[in-house]
């Protein structure tokens, strides 16, 4: 369409040309007639960019599609032959034994969401402290180092979280939090069982810990840079009526901010679900589930690490295989409740 | 400099600002400000911008002291009392001085909240009560015809002149006992003004008001005083009338004839 354009201006300015009567300064007319082809010769040419430029982003987004198709393909494919041998129960079965090759999800999928779980109950509420903290009370010399630094965390390769795990936090936690938190929790039903067992130091609670660790650069530096969008004119008008810091915060930026914070939160769910390098160093790699977060457990994404390059048989191959597509939908639905809740929120407000 | 005009028939005081000099970091932006604000009266600020209207008024309720770096000398008194001093609690001095801002500020909020919000601040009321409060506020702000049918819904949905009337209403139902007006009109048309020009003369009856306004014929409707502003300087003060119709100072017979500003 864009490109039948130039050519009806020029149609145009011809037939304008026709109706200015004859004789009259020809050389007007000749140079008016040159700057019209001129016109239309640059329009068509903007017209070609434009339509490259067009096909080039509309191939820009297409990429991401069929990449996206082809990553579920063939994790589909590849998770064929587990998905014939145990079906339904590959979800529900605790056994995982490649020399029988009776292979079953359960302990990963209770490991990837429990320490997921973990690691958003201590860095939500943290990273919103940091991104309160840096927004409204900070001194105003501190504000960039401190963000810097939280900026600087999120940088830290996940790799070197897993040594520092390892070989710093879980001798730390093993000698010091886990034995406080068997004996407070000792005599209290529930919490008896969480924590309950001898401190090995690597473990759910570990992996959590860890993981909190991580996510909480995301949580916080999002949080902050949203509370920033926070007109002030709104927060003084909510001082104006003698509200205190906590109850404008509260009342008012978080509101005003919802949508962006959850983004934030879920952003961090979707690394913690994910993250494999560190997790698989301190979480102790055992395929069964126990009731107390001191026991080493697995993740779907430790396991896949760990066990790859050692599965021999096609259907060791393939229960992995089932296990990353398993990762891949329990992710797809987080982001799907996210998005749900974000619509939710939004028609409320509308 | 012109200090207020001492005549006799004055009405009694609620603010005094003394001396008041104050500084955004090393500029000041005031200069040795002394006026009153007369209780249950309207004070209008006029001046070309920049000239430190706004800054007078952020001043009354401390709001200010939000950001670092910026600070006050001098006095102001609030029924006698300095609330430049650094141990007066802010939140207690905010809720006596209220304050309506440039751009409509609705909380995101229903429109109920909004209202109801504010008072929860201060009191803990049954629920009756607290309707009843909200439907006052919001019937003194001249809005509650227009949103009594949708009290769940947001704040934010509402026309720019409801907005900047449910943020009176807000202001009001906090039962403040002085309200700053910044620019309140200058966002608003022109029914959407007379509108919030009107219920500032009705609020005169309980409040005393000070409003910075661009708009001489604003300055002139709804003010008993005025105060001519230039430069961080306070040029002028008296009654609106005799400000008007015969100032004292030619650089306010200037500007208010449109000669510069």
């Amino acid at each position: 369409m864009l490109s039948i354009e130039p050519g009806r201006r020029s149609a145009n300015g011809a037939g304008g040309e026709a109706d200015s009567d004859m004789s009259e300064i020809v050389l007007q007319q000749a140079s008016q007639s040159s700057v019209t082809a001129d016109r239309s010769r640059a329009l068509g040419r903007m017209a070609l960019v434009d339509g490259i430029f067009r096909e080039a982003t509309r191939a820009a987004a297409v990429i991401v599609l069929v990449i996206l198709g082809g990553v579920i393909i063939s994790l589909v494919h590849g998770s064929l032959p587990a998905v014939r041998a145990f079906g339904f129960g590959f979800l529900v079965s605790q056994s995982w034994n490649p020399v029988t090759e009776n292979f079953g999800a359960l302990p990963a999928i209770y490991g990837t969401i429990m320490t997921s779980v973990i690691a958003m109950l201590i860095a939500v509420p943290v990273g919103l402290g940091i991104a309160i903290f840096l927004t409204e009370l900070c001194p105003y010399v501190l504000r960039r180092p401190i963000g810097t630094a939280i900026e600087l965390l999120a940088g830290i390769p996940s790799i070197i979280y897993g040594i520092w795990g390892l070989f710093v936090l879980a001798p730390f936690l093993q000698t010091h939090v886990q034995p406080a938190l068997i004996a407070a929790f000792g005599d209290i039903p529930v919490f008896s069982t969480l924590f309950a067992g001898p401190p090995y130091g690597i473990g759910l609670l570990t992996a959590g810990f860890i993981l909190a660790i991580m996510v909480l650069p995301f949580v916080a530096s999002i949080s902050r840079d949203v509370f920033e969008t926070v007109p002030p004119v709104l927060k003084e008008a909510a001082s104006g009526i003698g509200c205190t810091t906590w109850e404008v915060m509260r009342y008012v930026v978080m509101p005003y901010t919802r949508v962006g914070v959850i983004g934030g939160v879920m952003l961090g769910l979707g690394r913690a679900l994910g993250e494999t390098m560190a997790v698989t160093f301190v979480i102790g790699n055992a395929h069964k589930i126990s009731g107390s977060l001191l026991a080493p457990g697995t993740t779907i994404s430790a396991t896949i690490a760990n066990e790859f390059t050692e599965a021999v048989g096609d259907l060791y191959t393939s229960a992995l295989i089932e296990l990353g597509l398993i990762l891949f939908v329990i992710t797809f639905i987080v982001l799907a409740i996210a998005r749900y809740m974000l619509m939710r929120i939004e028609q409320k407000s509308a | 400099m012109n200090a207020a005009v001492h005549a006799p028939k004055e009405p009694p005081t609620k603010v005094t600002v003394r001396s008041l000099d104050f500084y955004y970091g090393a500029d000041r932006s005031l200069k040795n400000i002394s006026l009153p604000l007369h209780a249950n009266k309207v004070t209008a600020f006029i001046g070309p911008s920049g000239c430190g209207k706004s800054t007078l008024l952020r001043v009354m309720n401390r709001m200010y002291d939000l950001y670092p770096g910026q600070r006050a000398e001098g006095e102001v008194l609030l029924d006698g009392e300095n609330i430049l001093d650094p141990a007066i609690d802010l939140n207690a001095l905010r809720a006596r001085v209220g304050m309506i801002f440039q751009k409509p500020t609705p909380f995101p909020m229903s429109i109920y909240e909004n209202i109801a919000f504010g008072i929860r601040l201060y009191e803990k009321l049954p629920r009756a009560d607290l309707d009843a409060r909200v439907e006052a506020a919001l019937r003194g702000a001249a809005l509650w015809d227009e949103v009594k049918d949708k009290l769940q819904a947001s704040g934010l949905g509402l026309s720019g002149g409801q907005q900047q009337r449910l943020c009176i209403a807000r202001s009001v139902a906090v039962q403040p006992e002085v309200i700053l007006f910044d620019e309140p009109c200058s966002a608003l048309d022109p029914i959407s003004t007379a509108k919030v020009e009107e219920l500032i003369d009705e609020l005169t009856s309980r409040y005393t008001i000070a409003i910075v306004t661009h708009n001489m014929q604003q300055a002139v409707r709804v003010s008993d005083y005025t105060a001519f502003m230039y430069l961080g300087e306070l040029v002028e003060f008296g009654e609106t009338d005799e400000v008007f119709n015969k100032p004292k100072e030619k650089r306010t017979l200037d500007y208010i004839t449109g000669r510069f500003g």
